[in-house]
């Protein structure tokens, strides 16, 4: 029997970042996994506060987060701590060779693929808004066959949104030798011809004579597949202007090489990944958790460890099961306290400036992150609760995802590790 | 001014077979709905199409009008129907009696019900309760109600016959004590004119009292609210009824990959098409009779749409009330040439609208015998312009296209592909459509919303509910060179929004997952409802 020192269940953002600062300092950590997780679908971005509860853009994140209502996860770990997560994340991209841009105390506005913006916090070199406002002329480039990024309709509202900006766009050809009715061309078909030498020559022939004095470049998500700089600073170089990646859907090119970063840095550091572990319960006595059960095709397994980080996700994830008129965590079995009848879990409309009543739902945790039962105990006292599991905030409307599973998978982390 | 013979008010069933019988006959009509066509109940039903078996019992003179028309249906709108046929199931908790009076009634009424093993009815429907006790074959069918709407508009058209979507009545000019013309508002452009005319068929079912209000007349519609559940299953391959009398919850209609489970019946305003989470567990209880599993579908979403019953006695109720049509000629009232039509059913939408134009041609002094059996409604396609499409459509996209789009639009379809190859790319997995086909339907002056586009398209209908295909879609529309699309924000949140409304009574399972991957997409990573105030 193998027993960790931290165990920790789910490898999406707040998983692996909870593995990486335990590692740091010494501890053996494990990670149950199951499915590929939403990681490599999402953005690739840390989001941490974008909007105030009234809807109004937030200028320092961290000043936010030093007065957010105690609900939410953040008044749970203090803005002291929050920076230290987003530092320690930015120096394992400065080590991991992939450098993220951005600051703690203030918000950087991306462009999305409709063409509107969006507030982040920080994010890899390849989407910085920020030289998209410095620029004086845009061209916003697509692909002619790709799937899922409309040139046209970026370069219209960007031009809306940014007036005093000359915005135009260019249609690469991409000109595939093989026959596209064999599948749709994705983002990530793109970014695979750009790593090649035939595929980057041909894009710089293309796009080298639009390129105007003081111009940044528009794109979607097709600068490299792993985690580096390479074709953005040799593209940067050889048509001498910056490019910037927008928010998109998935597949996202982004969010797979924020997964291999982190991954690779666990890995190194001596993180053991265990892939195809489900856990479905988990043993209990005296108010200690001994050790989740996973359940595979043809058994139940065991894993020990002294201390236990749920980093399942929420209800996408698989993190929370939701039930008519009921939501469960499955791993620890609590229950989520929610409403008895479904229409009073949403507002009316799906859209809006207000935080989404289901969103919020999640486990409860006290000032440790350590899980409450509806009676108000706590589930176990060696048990840790990060992420989309918590209770207490919309992570689409905050734009808070990332941020929120980075600063409490750091604070559970720590905490484990005998820091305060 | 814009003259007509006969406005019909309505584009419903009701309205759009009106308007096809008087323009095969000659007769010069024109057509104003307020919304879309079939915005409203002509496809906040089942979509079944009736065997008559339902109404064997106790409406024979309804049951034979059903079994006639459904032949008839079968035959012009082939393109809209799926012949399925239709399964009577018995449970424990029903009547043998009433199984043995529906056997005989269904024989006088010309409505074959051929009985059949449990077992062969398991074997057809493996899905059936094993409770179930007796099974009869019948001849019901699938039908797509916004499809037979607009090719029933399309034969129409072919005659002259026009349609206005988004055009509201806003009021009825009467010259002494005569229909003179209709006052009407673009909801658009908000531009307000006048439609001369000499006769007036309000054709609006639940609306037809506010419709006729305009005139200062009463009619007496009693709007009956039913909320169905689409599961995201084919549950069944035939239509699947409870042989009991006609009841809630007890028809399963499948349709291409999902099932339709409807009914409840509830009094209600003529526009309220909201469900509870109570009416749809309700339901889900009756349902599970038929099919015990039932918990374990994912549910897809709910609708709901209201039966415009109508009834003499302000008193009656719900389901008790009459479902037959009446055609009231308000010259009763003091106004010549102006008529309400209310009630009916969407299977026999034909047949009323053979009668009402008898009434209404014989006042117009026309004689011309109505045609609208005879001829198809739109033409299929030939078998040169399937080889055509099956050259260029992905995967099996090539039939469901040709069965959405009839003949002429097909073509069109086609010859946007030949030219620019990339049109081909799915912008719908779900359901197969085509950027080609979006771009030939947003280019028709009827679309006004990414919503139009679904009804005509089944754009957004499948699984995913508009999380892929929204920007997909309004990428594709959204250019400066369409009219109506020129607010990405508006065009977003109107498809999303009208998704979500079927989603919220029902948000628990992969459909609240489903939910958080729109959001994840719309609101974190594209920002939708976000302010921007860029720095």
């Amino acid at each position: 029997m193998k027993k960790s020192d931290i165990l920790i269940i789910g490898n999406g953002i707040s998983g692996l970042f909870a593995a990486c600062v335990a590692a740091d300092k010494g501890k053996k950590v494990q990670i149950l996994s199951y499915g590929a997780g939403t990681l490599t679908i999402g953005g690739g971005i840390i989001d941490v506060l974008g909007y105030t509860d009234e809807g109004t853009p937030v200028a320092d994140p961290m000043q936010a987060i030093a007065a957010m209502d105690a609900k939410h996860p953040y008044a749970k770990v203090g803005a002291d701590t929050a920076k230290k997560a987003l530092d320690t994340f930015l120096k394992i991209t400065e080590e991991e060779g992939f450098p993220y841009i951005g600051s703690a105390n203030e918000n950087i506005w991306l462009p999305t693929a409709i063409g509107n913006f969006k507030p982040s916090c920080l994010v890899p070199r390849t989407m910085n808004g920020k030289a998209l406002i410095a620029a004086k002329n845009i061209l916003v480039i697509g692909f002619d066959t790709m799937k899922d990024f409309y040139a046209d309709m970026a370069t219209k509202n960007i031009a809306k949104r940014l007036p005093d900006k000359n915005v135009e766009q260019l249609i690469v050809e991409l000109k595939f030798e093989y026959e596209r009715d064999l599948r749709d061309i994705s983002a990530m078909d793109v970014a695979r011809w750009l790593e090649t030498e035939a595929g980057y020559r041909s894009f710089v022939d293309q796009v080298k004579s639009h390129v105007k004095p003081d111009t940044a470049i528009v794109l979607p998500p097709v600068l490299g597949l792993d985690p580096n700089y390479k074709i953005l600073d040799t593209l940067e170089k050889e048509l001498d202007c910056a490019l910037v990646e927008v928010s998109s859907l998935p597949p996202a090119v982004t969010g797979t090489r924020l997964t291999k970063m982190m991954t690779a840095y666990a890995k190194k550091r001596g993180v053991q990944i265990i892939e195809k572990a489900r856990v479905v319960g988990s043993e209990i006595i005296d108010g200690k958790c001994q050790a989740v059960i996973t359940e595979g095709f043809d058994r139940q397994r065991k894993f020990y460890a002294d201390q236990f980080i749920l980093a399942t996700g929420g209800v996408y994830g698989g993190g929370l099961v939701a039930k008519i008129g009921a939501m469960t965590e499955p791993v620890f079995n609590i229950d989520i306290d929610v409403p008895k009848v479904q229409t009073e879990w949403s507002h009316k409309d799906l859209f809006g400036d207000k935080k989404q009543i289901f969103a919020q739902f999640g486990v409860n945790v006290n000032s440790e992150l350590t899980p409450l039962a509806a009676d108000g105990k706590e589930v176990a006292s060696n048990v840790k609760v990060v992420g989309r599991s918590l209770a207490g905030y919309d992570f689409c409307v905050e734009k808070s995802g990332n941020g929120v599973a980075l600063i409490t998978a750091y604070k559970a982390a720590a905490a484990f590790c005998g820091e305060a | 001014m814009l003259k007509t013979t006969v406005v019909v008010i309505g584009g419903g069933a009701t309205g759009v077979g009106i308007l096809r019988d008087l323009s095969m006959r000659g007769v010069d009509a024109l057509l104003v709905e307020r919304d879309d066509l079939g915005y409203w109940t002509s496809s906040r039903f089942h979509g079944l199409l009736h065997s008559g078996g339902r109404y064997a019992v106790k409406d024979k003179e309804a049951a034979k009008e059903c079994i006639e028309e459904n032949t008839i249906l079968r035959k012009i709108g082939k393109q809209c129907v799926e012949a399925t046929e239709s399964i009577f199931v018995r449970a424990p908790e029903d009547s043998e009696e009433f199984e043995a009076e529906w056997v005989k009634s269904c024989k006088e009424c010309g409505i074959y019900a051929v009985p059949m093993s449990m077992d062969e009815a398991f074997k057809l429907e493996p899905n059936l309760s094993r409770k179930l006790l007796s099974a009869y074959r019948c001849p019901g069918a699938a039908v797509d109600g916004f499809r037979l709407l607009w090719q029933t508009v399309a034969s129409a058209n072919k005659y002259g016959g026009k349609a206005k979507t988004y055009t509201e009545v806003i009021g009825i000019e009467t010259v002494n004590g005569e229909v003179a013309g209709v006052h009407v508002r673009d909801r658009w452009t908000g531009e307000e004119y006048k439609i001369a005319c000499d006769y007036v068929i309000s054709a609006t079912g639940s609306f037809a009292g506010n419709v006729a209000h305009l005139a200062g007349i009463d009619v007496n519609v009693k709007p009956s609210k039913g909320t169905l559940i689409a599961f995201n299953h084919r549950i069944c391959n035939h239509v699947v009824h409870r042989l009991h009398p006609s009841s809630d919850a007890d028809i399963f209609v499948p349709h291409g990959s999902i099932t339709i489970l409807g009914t409840s019946s509830i009094d209600s305003a003529p526009d309220d098409t909201s469900s509870e989470t109570s009416e749809v567990l309700d339901m889900m209880n009756i349902g599970k009779v038929t099919f015990e599993n039932l918990y374990d579908y994912r549910i897809l979403r709910v609708f709901a749409g209201t039966r415009p019953l109508y009834s003499a006695d302000p008193n009656a109720k719900g389901r008790s009330a009459s479902r037959g049509f009446v055609a009231l000629d308000h010259a009763h009232d003091g106004i010549k040439h102006f008529m309400s039509v209310c009630g009916g059913k969407f299977t026999t939408y034909r047949l009323m609208a053979e009668k009402v134009c008898d009434i209404v041609c014989e006042q117009l002094g026309v004689n011309t015998a109505c045609r609208t059996a005879e001829e198809n409604l739109v033409d299929g396609p030939s078998d040169d312009l399937m080889n055509r499409a099956k050259a260029v459509f992905p995967s099996y996209g090539a039939e469901l296209a040709a069965s959405r789009l009839g003949n002429e639009k097909l073509e069109r379809v086609i010859k946007r592909i030949e030219s620019r190859p990339e049109t081909k790319e799915l912008v719908c997995e779900c359901e197969n459509v085509t950027l080609a086909e979006i771009e030939e339907i947003a280019s028709e002056p009827s679309s006004h919303t990414v919503s139009d586009l679904r009804r005509r398209t089944r754009l957004g209908m499948g699984t995913c509910q508009g999380t892929f295909c929204a920007y997909r879609s309004v990428g594709a529309v959204d250019k400066d060179d369409m009219p109506w699309a020129k607010d990405t924000v508006f065009l977003f949140k109107e498809f999303l929004e009208t998704r979500w409304k079927g989603i919220r009574p029902v948000l628990w399972g992969n459909m609240l997952r489903d939910i958080e991957l729109t959001r994840a997409i719309y609101d974190a990573a594209l920002n939708l409802s976000g302010v921007d105030e860029i720095k």
